[in-house]
């Protein structure tokens, strides 16, 4: 059924919709500049990541080291892609399933080593975004040698593409396998480092919903909130264009559609591949525009907090919007149909309440389920932090992507309402 | 070729120009709190200027090569130039590779909103102190 939802019939319906809905009889400036570049081959299919051979030979390798976590490995995915590898003659020359939660600078040096030294000319990826993330690291150093942080780190350091490099995505959440940025953990100087190049994009991104059905409901539904929030603040952002665009609202009509059924029928199929379809666009959308306010909140109160990434910004995402409703009212508002509110006969006004209160609904329902905390109280945050949390906040770098200025005394009003 | 007809010229330019920047109290307070070291690599004319933010003033230090910066940038003369008139789009030139960046940009980016009343000094500042022909943009 999904086989068939990339294809080209499909996306030019998709985009001319998609572009009628956000851009007819508005008056939408176009961004000054954007450029959009996604050379990641996408492969998609039910059961895909058992038979990739095809794709990773004619990437010009045939030994590859593959990377993921205990978690994953023992739930049994990593074997199936290495019995179908190794049957149609790819080589696996080596194996580490001890990656972090947090992507680390040492485990990402070993991984590098390792596959070096096993004589890899590529790597795969099997995981969430720490596996992902730790991957695209490893590939730096592992094609070009080097120090990952002295020679690395930044903008736009690489010169030339890297060693071939799959990733199968297990969670439907991060859409790293095709986003330009890896956010790296330097525990020894307790610092995260970011990465951005266009070389770091994966060379191919295997979508097979059969490596999420083993994802439990709540990491299905904070992962998807994830995306969702990938979606929503991908297109009112300062760098959003055309193009980002089409995929955010293509992203979050799907996850509206298809996360709480992907959360309450974990084996529903096609809900957990429209969900992976869903993440992948919304990742290739915040690659190009970035992600604003309720990221820089999100990304203090996981530090701060140890709130699950996808859990703080399920919680965070409406009050967010609240805080962006000026700037971002008519992407809101015309979101809003593609989350199921009736928009006829509402101005835009309301149209954007809809959305925000779309999103509330869609959370609440989450929690009615017992999975998703939708208030920081119940996420372990304490009142006292929230001033700290607003001033931390506005440091963080998605703040200047946001498209209203961030101030920590506006922050901290909709931070005690997330409260 | 270049704007800048040579090095020496493009140094006191630039210099000079962030000398005043630094005695500019609304935009050096923002610049100190973020007590970044920051090497520019200019090509075309090739010229090196560090911005030491990490004290209680501003210090510019020309061709300093050794000292460990927190963020490199690597752009050419041209680019550098039409940056202070505040016509280049900082996000937009990293994506296209026109300035290259090493460290955390982040506190590069959140920056920009301090300099921002720097892009009405330039044009003055080239007037006022001689360079009036470099005023283009």
């Amino acid at each position: 059924m999904y086989g068939t939802i990339l294809d080209c019939e499909y996306l030019s319906t998709r985009i001319h919709v998609t572009l009628n809905i956000v851009y007819r009889g508005v008056a939408m400036p176009l961004p000054e500049f954007f450029q959009f570049h996604s050379p990641t081959r996408v492969v998609y299919g039910a059961g895909l990541a058992r038979d990739i051979s095809t794709e990773c030979s004619s990437l010009g390798a045939t030994k590859y080291f593959i990377v993921s976590d205990r978690t994953i490995h023992e739930a049994g995915l990593v074997k199936p892609v290495i019995e179908g590898l190794s049957t149609d003659g790819i080589d696996i020359s080596g194996t580490f399933f001890d990656v972090t939660q947090d992507s680390e600078l040492a485990i990402v040096t070993e991984v590098a080593n390792r596959a070096r030294e096993s004589g890899a000319e590529g790597l795969i990826a099997i995981g969430g975004g720490s596996v992902i993330d730790t991957a695209k690291g490893a590939n730096i150093v592992f094609s070009e040698g080097g120090d990952l942080v002295e020679d690395y780190s930044g903008t736009g350091t690489l010169t030339r593409p890297l060693k071939p490099f799959v990733v199968i995505p297990t969670t439907a959440g991060t859409g790293s396998e095709c986003t330009l940025a890896a956010v790296i953990y330097d525990r020894e100087n307790k610092t995260k480092l970011s990465f951005t190049d266009r070389y770091l994009l994966p060379s191919i991104a295997v979508l097979d919903p059969e490596m999420t059905l083993t994802l439990p409901p709540a990491l299905t539904a904070s992962t998807g909130m994830d995306a969702l929030t990938h979606a929503i603040e991908a297109s009112v952002g300062i760098d959003a264009s055309p193009l980002s665009d089409i995929l955010a609202f293509g992203a979050i009509e799907l996850i509206f559609k298809n996360l709480v059924t992907a959360v309450t029928d974990a084996n529903d199929i096609e809900a957990r591949g429209a969900m992976l379809i869903a993440a992948n666009m919304a990742g290739i959308a915040f690659s190009h525009s970035m992600v604003g306010c309720v990221h820089a909140m999100a990304h203090t109160v996981g530090a701060h907090f140890r709130v699950p990434h996808g859990v703080a910004n399920a919680i965070l995402l409406p009050h967010g919007m609240e805080y962006n409703i000026e700037e971002g009212k008519e992407k809101f508002a015309k979101m809003a149909p593609l989350m199921g509110v009736a928009t006829a006969g509402l101005s835009m006004d309301d149209g954007a309440k809809g959305a925000i209160e779309a999103v509330r609904n869609l959370t609440s329902q989450l929690n009615g389920l017992g999975i998703l905390p939708i208030r920081l109280r119940d996420a372990g945050v304490p009142s006292e932090a929230l001033p700290h949390i607003a001033d931390m906040s506005i440091e963080d770098g998605s703040s200047f992507y946001n498209p209203r200025e961030m101030a920590a005394e506006d922050l901290l009003v909709h931070l005690k309402n997330a409260y | 070729m270049g704007l800048f007809k040579d090095s020496k010229t493009f140094e006191e330019v630039l210099g000079g120009f962030f000398g005043l920047v630094g005695e500019t109290p609304e935009v050096a307070e923002r610049l100190l709190a973020s007590n970044l070291v920051i090497r520019f690599t200019y090509t075309d004319p090739d010229v090196v200027l560090v911005v030491d933010c990490s004290g209680d003033q501003i210090k510019v230090i020309p061709g300093d090569t050794d000292m460990k910066a927190a963020v490199n940038m690597w752009m050419s003369s041209d680019t550098a130039h039409k940056f202070w008139f505040g016509k280049v789009n900082l996000t937009a030139a990293l994506t296209r590779g026109q300035i290259k960046a090493k460290g955390p940009i982040p506190k590069i980016l959140k920056l920009l909103p301090a300099i921002k009343p720097t892009y009405a000094m330039y044009p003055r500042y080239l007037d006022e102190y001689g360079f009036g022909e470099y005023k283009i943009y």
